[in-house]
């Protein structure tokens, strides 16, 4: 890949292996008396190198415990790769995920504030949008509520609200599309698509849904056991990964 | 009882700085090496300390003129080696700590700070507010809460077990305030990065923001006791004196060491899943070695010297009553001595937390 082809990408992804390193030391005693420990590695992503354009959808597929939320998590910053780069290219992410974090014992308003914050937008940006997240959350007068009041449906509809309306260059998508009842859910969809034709916006979206794949995705990733098995155009690659969960 | 004290004050010292050493490196050292590092330890630090002794005087070591006094110098000294020693030991010779990490974690650290204090503040601000939202008496609870505190201990250890300290009231209150944001803090690190959950595993941020914006909230309320004390200060007829002013280093010290304290807490807490029993029980005896509710000269000749001392949370706070109450100058030698270990602490507590913060995110 020459530096001259990369200006139209927006993550640039090389060499990336994520472990997870399973801590034996837990006991205050075993680290005094024992010898020295072998930690367990468990690699979740494995050498893994792709790129996404700007403006791209990008879908992930592959099994449970294949890796796909770890990448996610890695590209969003949430933690580095042990190896490789992950480079965004200066861009701001943000990664929509269930259970968004919010504080339970503060009010929805507040949890916007806080987690548009944590996206890197400042108070003034944030108060800019702030009626149309609560118009689109369809929270209304629960919004002054503090969240553990809120039910799980109110609760993921406000987080997709604020992380589809403070939008990122690059946002990334697990799995969140099927929150809330069916008109939420159609609403979520059109939204997603308006993002997605916006051509600034770079969309990944993790999913096990062929028909949002299908409607959504430019190009779709397929990941076994955190190993690329396939990459490209999006109907072969879902055709290769359907015939093979099948079989 | 001096022989024994002996013996702590030879081996105590090497143990805890070889603990400290061995928890720097986290499991990362191997069987031979840990004696081999004990027996540094042990070297080093009687070397610093006999070298201490040779230079004040004490010279030519014969058993019959050793005192308790001796020994217990010996073993504070001893302690204060063993608390900044490892942190020089890792520098030197381990390469998992180096120079250059401190350095970039410095540089990393005055960014996010500036990057987050906007975030720090404003949820500390929602946490606030939160907390009185669904109460009657709203934000009243913030005075009404420690006054009935103190009005309890004034009544238990004031008149059922009659203490004599001059503006015990006063006395009470500002130890209780001051223990108080110590040990909330410190307990809520322990669990912080448990009960953020579901924010740190989803959007990146520098751990211990959490706990300074834990901090700023408390340190909040705390301003509010320390306004109800000047108050009651006022009231009782306390002198007012220029060492009112002794207030600012020794309040600024006392957020450094609940800082480092709760940081070092904080990394524990993730692995360690029985951390808060214990850390509660550590709270509950140092309310009692920190002379809340009486003064520290109520314990035996040299105990309460080197408690005073060695205790920081009880130094400080007597140092605090000491300069509003009585107009006595604070001890600048152990204050020194005491903000140098709260740096070195916090700065191990910082690049832990940095060092392991991918780490975290995956365990919990």
């Amino acid at each position: 890949m020459g530096e001259e082809n990369r200006s139209g990408h927006a993550i640039d992804i090389e060499n990336v292996s994520i472990h997870y390193k399973i801590l034996n030391n837990t006991s205050v005693r075993g680290s005094f008396w024992e010898k020295k420990q072998r930690n367990i590695v468990q690699e979740a992503v494995k050498n893994l190198s792709f790129y996404v354009n700007k403006g791209e959808v990008l879908g992930i597929v592959g099994r449970n415990g294949s890796g796909k939320s770890t990448l996610l998590r890695s590209v969003a910053g949430i933690f580095s790769p042990n190896q490789g780069v992950i480079d965004l290219h200066g861009h701001t992410v943000s990664l929509m995920a269930l259970g968004i974090g919010f504080m339970d014992k503060l009010s929805g308003r507040e949890n916007i504030v806080l987690s548009g914050m944590l996206l890197g937008f400042s108070d003034a940006e944030i108060q800019e949008k702030m009626q149309e997240i609560i118009a689109f959350s369809e929270l209304e007068n629960f919004i002054d509520r503090p969240v553990y009041t809120y039910s799980s449906g109110m609760h993921s509809k406000l987080a997709f609200a604020i992380t589809a309306m403070l939008e990122t260059d690059i946002m990334l998508v697990d799995e969140v599309l099927s929150v809330g009842d069916s008109r939420f859910q159609k609403k979520s969809f059109d939204k997603m698509r308006g993002l997605i034709t916006d051509v600034n916006t770079t969309v990944i979206i993790v999913s096990h849904s062929m028909e949002t794949l299908r409607g959504l995705c430019d190009r779709v990733l397929w990941i076994h056991d955190g190993e690329m098995r396939e990459i490209g155009e999006t109907e072969p690659v879902l055709q290769h990964y359907m015939e093979f969960m099948n079989k | 009882m001096l022989i024994l004290l002996g013996i702590v004050a030879a081996l105590l010292p090497p143990f805890i700085a070889w603990g400290e050493h061995l928890y720097l490196r986290h499991g990362e050292v191997s069987g031979k090496r840990k004696i081999l590092y004990f027996l540094l330890y042990f070297v080093l630090i009687h070397a610093a300390v006999f070298g201490v002794a040779y230079y004040r005087g004490v010279r030519g070591l014969t058993w019959q003129l050793v005192t308790m006094d001796y020994e217990l110098k010996h073993l504070g000294a001893g302690l204060v080696c063993a608390v900044l020693l490892p942190f020089l030991g890792c520098l030197v010779l381990e390469p998992g700590v180096t120079l250059g990490g401190f350095r970039k974690y410095g540089r990393r650290t005055l960014t996010d700070i500036r990057k987050y204090s906007q975030y720090v503040i404003r949820s500390a601000k929602a946490h606030l507010r939160s907390e009185v939202a669904n109460s009657y008496l709203d934000w009243l609870w913030w005075v009404l809460e420690p006054l009935a505190m103190m009005l309890i201990y004034t009544f238990i250890f004031g008149f059922v077990f009659g203490s004599t300290e001059p503006y015990f009231p006063v006395f009470v209150f500002i130890g209780l305030t001051m223990y108080t944001f110590f040990s909330r803090n410190v307990s809520y690190g322990v669990t912080a990065i448990l009960v953020n959950k579901a924010i740190v595993t989803k959007v990146y941020l520098p751990k211990y923001m959490l706990l300074v914006s834990h901090m700023v909230l408390n340190a909040f309320k705390m301003m509010i006791c320390f306004g109800i004390a000047f108050v009651m200060m006022l009231f009782f007829r306390v002198p007012l004196t220029l060492h009112i002013l002794c207030f600012i280093p020794i309040i600024f010290e006392f957020f450094l060491l609940t800082f480092a304290v709760g940081l070092i807490f904080m990394h524990f807490g993730v692995y360690v899943s029985d951390l808060s029993y214990i850390v509660g029980i550590a709270l509950n005896m140092l309310m009692y070695l920190s002379g809340i509710f009486y003064s520290m000269t109520r314990f035996p000749e040299p105990f309460n010297v080197i408690l005073g001392k060695l205790n920081p949370v009880a130094f400080l706070i007597n140092s605090m009553r000491d300069a509003v109450l009585y107009g006595i100058m604070p001890d600048w030698l152990t204050y020194a001595g005491w903000l140098c270990a709260s740096l070195v602490l916090t700065c191990i507590g910082l690049y832990t937390i940095y060092h392991n913060e991918n780490a975290y995110v995956k365990v919990i």
